[in-house]
């Protein structure tokens, strides 16, 4: 059902960590998630404390903005590994429900490792974008200025942490697929 | 290859990739990768990861989480029953009453939530067993609801329209004004039809009744005292100021639109932290990874989306596909029924995000050549999607129905829903015929463009 957007629960069990890097991704994920909600509170307050030095105070305001941008994007990228676990990223499930079961096992395979490509792929172009912005000492175009790799690496983190989730979700697939053989 | 055959690849192969079952936001990432690779230099290919960050690196994008948060917030406080019972309390005098106080119920949800199914949850899981308790047929009662709870979407703060603002480039101020007439034309059809549908119920009760003596809940004539009428208020109020306040702050120019999505977002986690005293981590958790979970989702979709939508526009794919449709010179409303009836079966299976990312920087450039306002058409586009939400197969807001009343049939909640569905075309109609309802009160508060 693609029209899962809107905020419906659907109850789904993760499943058990099995391995000690599941169990380490399940920590890493956790953590991550507390650091996000922490972020996007704080993205609420730093843009209400915008409002009231504007207007109460009549003081410009230059860098609330830009600091929720940042405070957002890295909820966003930190958390998605987290989503992904609980296989949170929305898909066009019409024909699942028509394949035999061991078909769409071999389905689902393929489907995370093309997910799992794209991650990598974008996780790597990340770290190139870092390295770069590090290096060359990029900032933003802006009168206040912050230095771009703050967002970048919170960028790079997340694609990571979610090419690493994708890479357990498929090992798991690939041993269910064996040990039903 | 010819620009024809590498239109129709990119967008077979996503199709694809989306009918494979892989996530969105992934399907649209990969296809879009996939044809940077192929077609275009190794340069723009190197640059994949900056451009989807500058892409979504605006702060009326990022706003679209706080506006999550602010809905969660609510959603998850019992304000949705609040609210709905001090309604009933003061409209159960009508015929139909109890119905309309839950369409009422449902658009002043949906503005302070900004989502449908949230709506439909909140107003519903109170609203459908006290309408069947007073007699309502069940379908009937999940109509209103599931019609109800699509105008999350119309009214704003909609993150519909947040997308389509950035997408077609206007303003979000004026969209937001813009959507109100509409909200309100529908809110009355909607009314309307619930007082018809009570009386046609009520009577056919009444003949029963008379006949064979059969007692019905819909004949009971409800007393309430004052007291009940005030009772409620103050619990209500607050959320009411909130609503109030959000937008008086936006309009009023104290704020811009995301500012108001943070002061949004602070502004409910205190109410609900004063009046239901949800505030400690523990309890705020759950809104807070609910939220998490619905715009991260979202974002990446989003982010995904506008990376294709560049890729699309690179390869010139969006801007021949625009010029082959104005070349067609079909006249002004066999184009619009055409976009719009593409917008329909797209919203069979996209969200509406992704709908409006994808098909903006083709469906636009025509609607505009033919001279349609472009605030105007972001309504309709919008009303259209909200049909997508009620009618099947994967009308979102019907399943939200069946998980709160699992024992009505899907087929009783279907048929409810669409007498619903038809008053949306309707309203479809009756703007383009008069798109001053739309048109009309941004231009009064804002100036004429």
């Amino acid at each position: 059902m693609a029209h899962g957007l809107d905020g419906v629960e659907t109850v789904q069990a993760a499943a058990l960590p099995r391995s000690a890097a599941d169990r380490i991704l399940a920590f890493t994920n956790d953590l991550m998630v507390k650091a996000s909600s922490a972020a996007l509170v704080l993205a609420g307050f730093v843009l209400t404390y915008s409002v009231i030095v504007r207007y109460f105070l009549k003081i410009s305001t230059d860098w609330q903005d830009e600091t929720s941008v940042f405070l957002i994007i890295g909820a966003v990228f930190l958390s998605s590994a987290a989503v992904q676990a609980l296989r949170g990223h929305v898909a066009i499930e019409t024909i699942v429900g028509l394949l035999p079961s061991r078909v769409n096992q071999a389905r689902q395979i393929v489907v995370d490792l093309a997910s799992l490509a794209f991650c990598a792929f974008f996780a790597w172009k990340s770290w190139a974008l870092l390295h770069e912005a590090w290096v060359d000492d990029y900032h933003s175009g802006s009168t206040w200025g912050p230095p771009l790799w703050i967002p970048y690496s919170l960028m790079t983190i997340g694609m990571t942490l979610l090419s690493i989730q994708i890479l357990l979700q498929v090992i798991d697939e690939l041993r269910r697929w064996n040990s039903a053989r | 290859m010819s620009l024809l055959s590498i239109g129709l690849l990119y967008g077979g192969a996503t199709l694809f990739a989306m009918f494979l079952g892989m996530p969105i936001a992934f399907a649209l990432g990969a296809v879009a990768t996939l044809f940077m690779i192929i077609f275009m230099p190794g340069a723009s290919v190197d640059t994949i990861a900056q451009n989807v960050y500058e892409e979504m690196a605006s702060i009326t994008l990022l706003s679209i989480p706080l506006f999550i948060l602010k809905g969660a917030a609510i959603g998850r406080s019992p304000a949705g029953r609040d609210l709905y019972g001090a309604l009933h309390a003061w409209m159960h005098w009508i015929p139909g009453g109890l119905g309309i106080a839950n369409v009422f119920a449902c658009a002043l949800f949906a503005a302070m939530a900004g989502s449908s199914p949230a709506t439909c949850s909140a107003i519903g899981s109170a609203g459908i067993p006290e309408m069947r308790k007073r007699g309502y047929s069940p379908g009937f009662a999940s109509g209103i609801i599931a019609a109800g709870g699509t105008l999350g979407i119309l009214l704003p703060p909609s993150i519909t329209m947040i997308l389509y603002a950035v997408a077609a480039e206007q303003s979000l101020g004026r969209l937001f004004l813009a959507a109100i007439g509409p909200a309100l034309l529908l809110v009355a059809l909607f009314a309307g039809y619930a007082m018809w549908k009570f009386r046609r119920e009520f009577h056919a009760a009444l003949a029963q009744y008379k006949l064979a003596g059969t007692e019905s809940e819909l004949l009971r004539v409800d007393t309430l005292t004052v007291y009940d009428k005030f009772a409620l208020l103050p619990r209500v109020l607050p959320f009411v100021i909130l609503l109030t306040g959000v937008m008086v702050a936006l309009y009023g120019g104290y704020a811009t639109p995301s500012e108001t999505a943070g002061l949004g977002a602070v502004l409910a986690l205190a109410l609900i932290a004063s009046i239901y005293s949800v505030w400690t981590p523990r309890e705020l958790e759950p809104i807070l990874i609910a939220t998490l979970r619905e715009s991260t989702m979202l974002m990446l979709i989003i982010g995904m989306s506008l990376l294709y939508s560049y890729v699309m526009s690179y390869l010139h794919i969006s801007q021949s596909t625009a010029q082959w449709i104005v070349s067609l010179e079909l006249s002004r409303w066999v184009l619009l029924a055409a976009i719009l009836l593409m917008v329909v079966v797209l919203g069979f299976f996209l969200p509406p995000v992704s709908i409006i990312l994808m098909t903006a920087p083709i469906i636009l450039p025509p609607l505009k050549a033919a001279g349609f306002d472009l605030i105007w058409f972001g309504v309709i586009m919008t009303i259209i999607m909200e049909m997508g939400l009620i009618h099947p197969p994967v009308g979102l807001n019907i399943f939200v129905i069946k998980n709160i009343a699992p024992d009505i049939p899907l087929w009783d909640v279907v048929w409810g829903v669409m007498p619903f569905v038809g008053l949306m075309m309707l309203a479809v109609v009756v703007l383009c015929i008069f798109p001053e309802i739309a048109t009309w009160f941004p231009d009064a508060i804002m100036g004429a463009k």
